[in-house]
């Protein structure tokens, strides 16, 4: 069978419309990316900071790490220790940025998640506490804890990491 | 279809409608305009600080520019002041009740089923309120490696369960590593996505989950087995992830009048899912095999008249011992994320049947074809609708007959009153009886029951 070359359908009627429609779609293409990557970059203004206890080593921490700790797909770090995450309640706003930017699934979802999951007979979701106080004494007094905040802690014991 | 048959959907689908307006209605009046789960459905927007509960314990971020974490965190922190925290810390006395104390979680549920001709799961035909479901666990971590738990559950569909209690799941679990646990007693049977939670109404959207995979009526063959099972969760950066479960044991099958002395020397399996670089996107495979062994009865009226035919030799015996081995498998996909699920599933079992009297139950073996297509999204925190088509053959051989195959296509909605009530609804349209039980339908044959049928189902689950 020929193959069909670009030159081709130029010449044939209603290539211009062909042409067109071709257009069309890089242009919905290049829409599309330029959308994702909009996104992207909405996803990336965090407005969470990430505390872990301050006896733990690390500084950075890569975002599928901190979702699997979340999700306790992860338990340990890995220097061995059991890791400890804390969450905030449900109707937080910090808490749905997290959700939406780390997790990448709405709080009904991850909900939803830890339905099947304690019914099942598979887990529990981590402690839920009511305000980022509570976050911040939790992850000072539990070695191995990670939690998150909606601005920079003003305590001993706690460390801020950031998120790669 | 006929008119009645018109008349009962109209009137069914009108009382629906009718209902879950009143539930909506309810609970929009019980949710304050500033509740901020009722703000989450609002398009993002900046959060006043103090919505979060920042205290003294935190820097006021209002002046930082909404940028990275990275900039966030690396902002220098003032001096450190420990009085800032309120004094709320628990007594030790409270502490030590805390790490004693269990968690506690349950639910019930109530349903009502109703078929615009022939029976299913119950008598379904006059509408039925034979679906109910009770569960209560407790689970308890012991240590950061070892964890036990148990569910106690019972059930009504039908014919089915008559609310006795039985172990859902009773188990022990050591994680020695992300990537190696066990667990030992009563668990569930990790059978493709949603084996695990076929009982669970408010683990997922529809109140049926696709039959053709998750039968519901054979829930206590496919959902849960006495044995070990090992397990774990392999990062493979960067392409993902890796989580497995290999498990064997038996499974304690209630007998019946006529069926006595079941045995199931072995159930074995595992399932990989391969948990891709794109967030929510998972594929994987799941085996089962299963040998089920079991006698069979006759009555002396019956066995002297075959052995007077014939049939059977003068020595025969009254019990007619069967072997019934079955391999499954299921290939899975499921991309969840943010707001939506899809999900496929395609799965084949093969089973035979061999008996002691070949003269009375000569050998079988059949090959099933399952598989469905499913979506469903959360349009709003609240509100969840979905869609499936579903479909079964139970003999790829022989699809012929309106009894040769069933298409299911089905739309359900879930309604989430609040945090701990949710109410679904659901209608099918079903194409063919394969999965229809001619015991609910008075012994007729599966080929001559109606062919195309609808099912109607409301369904309320509380929950903690």
């Amino acid at each position: 069978m020929d193959r069909v070359r670009p030159h081709n359908l130029h010449r044939s009627p209603g290539a211009g419309a062909l042409s067109l429609r071709r257009r069309d779609v890089v242009v919905a293409v290049i829409l599309a990316l330029a959308l994702v990557i909009a996104s992207d970059l909405k996803a990336a203004e965090l407005h969470f900071v990430l505390l872990v206890h301050s006896q733990t080593s690390e500084s950075e921490l890569d975002r599928v790490f901190v979702t699997e700790a979340f999700l306790k797909k992860r338990t340990r770090w890995p220097s061995g220790e059991a890791l400890r995450p804390v969450d905030q309640r449900r109707e937080a706003v910090v808490r749905r940025h997290f959700s939406n930017d780390v997790l990448r699934r709405s709080v009904e979802a991850v909900r939803s998640y830890w339905q099947q999951r304690i019914f099942s007979g598979r887990d529990v979701p981590p402690p839920e506490l009511d305000s980022d106080a509570s976050v911040v004494r939790f992850v000072r007094e539990t070695p191995g804890a990670i939690g998150y905040v909606s601005a920079p802690p003003n305590v001993q014991g706690v460390r801020v990491v950031t998120l790669k | 279809m006929t008119a009645e048959s018109r008349t009962d959907y109209i009137y069914f689908a009108g009382m629906a409608l009718g209902a879950l307006t009143l539930v909506s209605s309810i609970a929009r009046a019980q949710v304050p305009p500033e509740d901020p789960a009722a703000r989450a459905t609002a398009p993002p927007e900046e959060p006043p600080p103090e919505a979060d509960g920042a205290d003294a314990t935190l820097r006021d971020t209002s002046a930082l520019p909404p940028d990275r974490v990275v900039q966030v965190a690396n902002a220098k922190p003032p001096a450190p002041d420990d009085d800032a925290l309120p004094p709320e810390s628990p007594s030790r006395g409270e502490r030590l009740l805390d790490s004693l104390m269990p968690e506690f979680h349950g639910f019930v549920s109530q349903g009502f089923i109703k078929t615009t001709e022939n029976n299913y799961l119950a008598n379904s035909e006059q509408g039925s309120f034979e679906m109910t479901e009770v569960g209560l666990n407790l689970t308890k971590q012991l240590g950061d490696r070892l964890r036990v738990g148990m569910q106690l559950f019972m059930r009504d569909l039908g014919p089915i369960g008559n609310y006795k209690p039985q172990f859902d799941w009773a188990y022990i679990d050591y994680r020695f590593f992300d990537w190696l646990g066990i667990r030992a007693g009563r668990t569930k049977i990790p059978f493709g996505l949603y084996n695990e939670v076929n009982d669970i109404d408010a683990a997922r959207v529809p109140i049926l989950l696709p039959q053709s995979v998750y039968p519901t009526s054979n829930r206590d063959f496919l959902l849960a087995q006495t044995g070990g099972e090992v397990y774990g969760h392999i990062p493979l950066r960067p392409i993902g992830a890796l989580q497995y479960r290999a498990y064997g044991g038996t499974i304690f099958i209630d007998e019946t009048d006529s069926i006595n002395n079941i045995e199931v020397p072995f159930v074995v399996g595992g399932r990989v899912m391969w948990e891709t670089p794109l967030d929510g996107l998972r594929l994987g495979g799941t085996v089962q095999a299963v040998r089920l062994e079991f006698d069979n009865q006759i009555d002396p009226a019956t066995l002297a008249s075959l052995k007077e035919a014939g049939i059977l030799t003068p020595d025969a015996s009254e019990v007619i011992h069967f072997e019934f081995p079955v391999t499954m498998w299921i290939a899975s996909v499921e991309y969840s994320a943010h707001d939506v699920l899809l999900a496929a599933e395609y799965s084949r079992w093969e089973a035979s049947l061999t008996s002691s009297q070949p003269a009375l139950a000569a050998p079988l073996s059949t090959v099933n074809e399952r598989f469905y297509v499913m979506a469903s999204m959360r349009a709003a925190p609240w509100f969840s609708p979905g869609v499936y088509y579903s479909y079964n053959a139970p003999d790829v051989a022989d699809r012929s007959g309106v009894d040769g195959e069933q298409h299911d296509v089905a739309v359900t909605a879930r309604y989430d009153v609040n945090d701990h009530w949710l109410v679904k609804l659901e209608g099918h349209y079903m194409h063919g009886t394969a999965d229809l039980n001619p015991a609910l339908n008075g012994g007729t044959p599966t080929a001559e029951l109606a062919p195309d049928w609808g099912v109607f189902l409301v369904k309320t689950t509380a929950y903690f």
